[in-house]
């Protein structure tokens, strides 16, 4: 029997038994179109992450020791959404008797209230602006020196040489230890000195693969470090790993309780034609060839369901890609959710194509049963009982 | 020619061992046409599947033009089948999803005739069969009669050496019972088709001589 009489044949069973193939295929249809959709959620959602940990203040990619401010323009390139250039060094604050050692950064305020959400951490006062001699502190180190906005505060070098004086403007706060402990920011006109190193936050576009940018960087500026987001915030690169994991626990579950569930409506379909398995079987139909027209018909409904689910999956994903789902009202508790609650659904490859490839492995494997029932039937037996 | 030979099986059932059929012989020349007539129960069927390889028997051994089918494995008996053999069985007998022609290419399509000569074969045994225009029919808009003649036609669809038909007139009308079972005696003996008819229609008894009574799965009278 030739392949393409049993694709025919198969097909023609499900076109003209429609009723029991739409049930059948309503189940593929919605199970890919909802995973397809929960899968682009889930890479929002690690997205939303990234965004809200990277976009505070780090970016995607930390760069030090670049030799010269110049250098730093040469790291923007196509994927490269925005690069900071920030210059710092370790000096002595005061005021009074109270002393603190800080890492004082030099920052251009305009492109870093654009690119960062580090100025929407203000308790008190305001962010830094060009041309001032103002400095931005921490929480925890005004604290410490026993200041407030409008004091001001002495600056000097390691040894206690004095530099500078400047005026605190604004009090932040951010829940990040790194950034909460032992940091000050300035205009970087104001930043004292020539000396300092040079610092860069790139920011990424959607979708850019880090590891290329990265790897270009290091061919550019081989003398700079360049760390991925993954290298210094280890934790929520393990977040997203195991949210990933969960997600294809979850793709495998749904698709093995669909596929039981395609197994037993499949296997009422094929008892229902029982009697026309006897007879085909009477007319010489061989087992191998039974078990093909049922597979194939599995396979047939499966792929052309699983295909139409994923466009209706796509057709959902696109319709809140640019809006996205705002949660903001359910994130707002939470000090974390700095930049946005919004979730913005984006299709991967795995979100893609990982639902419909596996609603049609499991719909395959949902054609053992029906197959290995008929096959082991007698013809004589079917049709002596139905 | 089909030569059957202390033919014997039995059944477990709810009833505890069943005799079908006990030590059956006899033999039918090419082209002859037989009828095993007898009362539900009395193993036709039995006989039916034995000759037609869809059961074995327990016992002795079927001679198909001097091949003995009981001891062909599961592969061979159903390649038996769709070489040598056709079906008519007593309703339903059609594929419901596939159309009059479909189903007549069925068996052509098992037995690899293709093309131009699968079409001719189809347009053959429409217009035969007085079903002429019926090719995009479906089974379930066919009349009783026409439905048993287009399962006939599909039995003879690949000349096969043997026709087997288990009631085949049971969910017809007298008139038309008859006409097709004329046009099976009439077309078989044309083709050289053994037929074999199980029936308890004791009209269609009057048709033939050759007929063989089955009681309680034992020959009660031979041809």
């Amino acid at each position: 029997m030739r392949f393409g009489f049993i694709l025919k044949i198969s097909g023609l069973i499900l076109l003209r038994s429609w009723r029991a193939t739409v049930v059948l295929a309503f189940m593929v249809v919605s199970a890919v179109a909802s995973l397809v959709f929960l899968s682009s959620l889930a890479v929002g959602t690690n997205d939303a992450m990234i965004r809200n940990s990277t976009e505070l203040f780090s970016g995607h990619i930390i760069g030090t020791d670049i030799p010269r401010k110049g250098d730093a323009r040469l790291l923007a390139m196509a994927g490269v959404e925005r690069v900071l250039i920030r210059r710092q060094r370790q000096f002595l604050l005061w005021k009074e008797d109270a002393l603190e050692p800080v890492l004082l950064v030099g920052i251009d305020p305009v492109q870093e209230r654009e690119g960062t959400a580090l100025s929407k951490k203000t308790v008190r006062g305001r962010y830094v602006e060009a041309g001032e001699e103002a400095l931005y502190l921490s929480q925890d180190t005004a604290r410490r020196l026993q200041v407030d906005v409008g004091n001001e505060v002495s600056l000097g070098s390691r040894l206690g040489v004095p530099l500078k004086t400047f005026q605190v403007v604004g009090i932040y706060h951010t829940g990040i230890s790194h950034l909460d402990q032992g940091q000050a920011f300035c205009p970087m006109d104001a930043f004292p000195g020539e000396e300092g190193f040079i610092s860069t936050a790139v920011f990424l576009k959607p979708g850019t693969s880090i590891d290329n940018i990265v790897a270009q960087y290091r061919k550019i500026l081989p003398s700079a470090t360049f760390t991925p987001w993954m290298e210094f915030m280890p934790d929520l690169k393990q977040l997203i790993d195991l949210d990933d994991m969960c997600m294809a626990i979850v793709l495998t579950l749904v698709f093995s309780i669909v596929s039981v569930g395609i197994s037993c409506a499949f296997l009422i379909f094929t008892l229902k034609n029982l009697r026309e398995h006897g007879i085909m079987k009477a007319m010489g139909v061989l087992p191998i060839h039974t078990a093909s027209l049922l597979v194939t018909q599995i396979g047939l409904l499966t792929v052309s369901a699983a295909a139409f689910g994923t466009l209706l999956g796509i057709l959902a994903v696109s319709l809140f890609a640019h809006t996205g789902i705002d949660l903001s009202d359910f994130t707002s508790h939470n000090q974390y959710f700095v930049v946005s609650g919004v979730i913005y659904p984006r299709l991967t490859g795995t979100a893609l194509f990982a639902p419909p490839l596996l609603a049609v492995s499991f719909g395959s494997m949902a054609a053992v049963w029906p197959a290995l029932y008929v096959i082991r039937k007698n013809p004589a037996e079917i049709l002596r009982s139905v | 020619m089909v030569s059957v030979q202390d033919v014997s099986k039995q059944y477990t059932s709810g009833r505890g061992r069943v005799t079908a059929l006990a030590e059956i012989s006899f033999s039918v020349q090419s082209g002859q046409g037989i009828i095993l007539a007898g009362k539900s129960g009395s193993g036709k069927t039995t006989l039916l599947n034995c000759i037609g390889t869809l059961e074995r028997p327990d016992s002795g051994s079927i001679l198909c033009n001097g091949r003995d089918i009981c001891a062909l494995s599961a592969r061979e008996r159903a390649l038996f089948r769709r070489q040598e053999v056709g079906f008519v069985f007593q309703a339903g007998n059609l594929l419901p999803w596939l159309t009059v022609a479909e189903n007549l290419q069925f068996p052509l399509e098992l037995n690899a005739i293709r093309g131009k000569m699968q079409r001719k074969r189809i347009e053959e045994l429409l217009t035969h069969f007085g079903l002429g225009g019926y090719e995009k029919a479906m089974p379930a808009e066919l009349s009783g009669g026409e439905s048993q003649r287009i399962a006939f036609a599909r039995a003879i669809a690949h000349s096969p050496s043997l026709l087997l038909a288990d009631e085949p007139t049971a969910s017809l009308d007298s008139a038309n019972g008859r006409q097709l079972i004329e046009l099976m005696f009439s077309l078989c003996r044309s083709q050289h088709t053994t037929l074999f008819i199980a029936t308890h229609d004791q009209e269609l008894l009057e048709m033939t001589d050759e007929i063989i009574y089955l009681k309680d799965g034992r020959m009660r009278q031979s041809l």
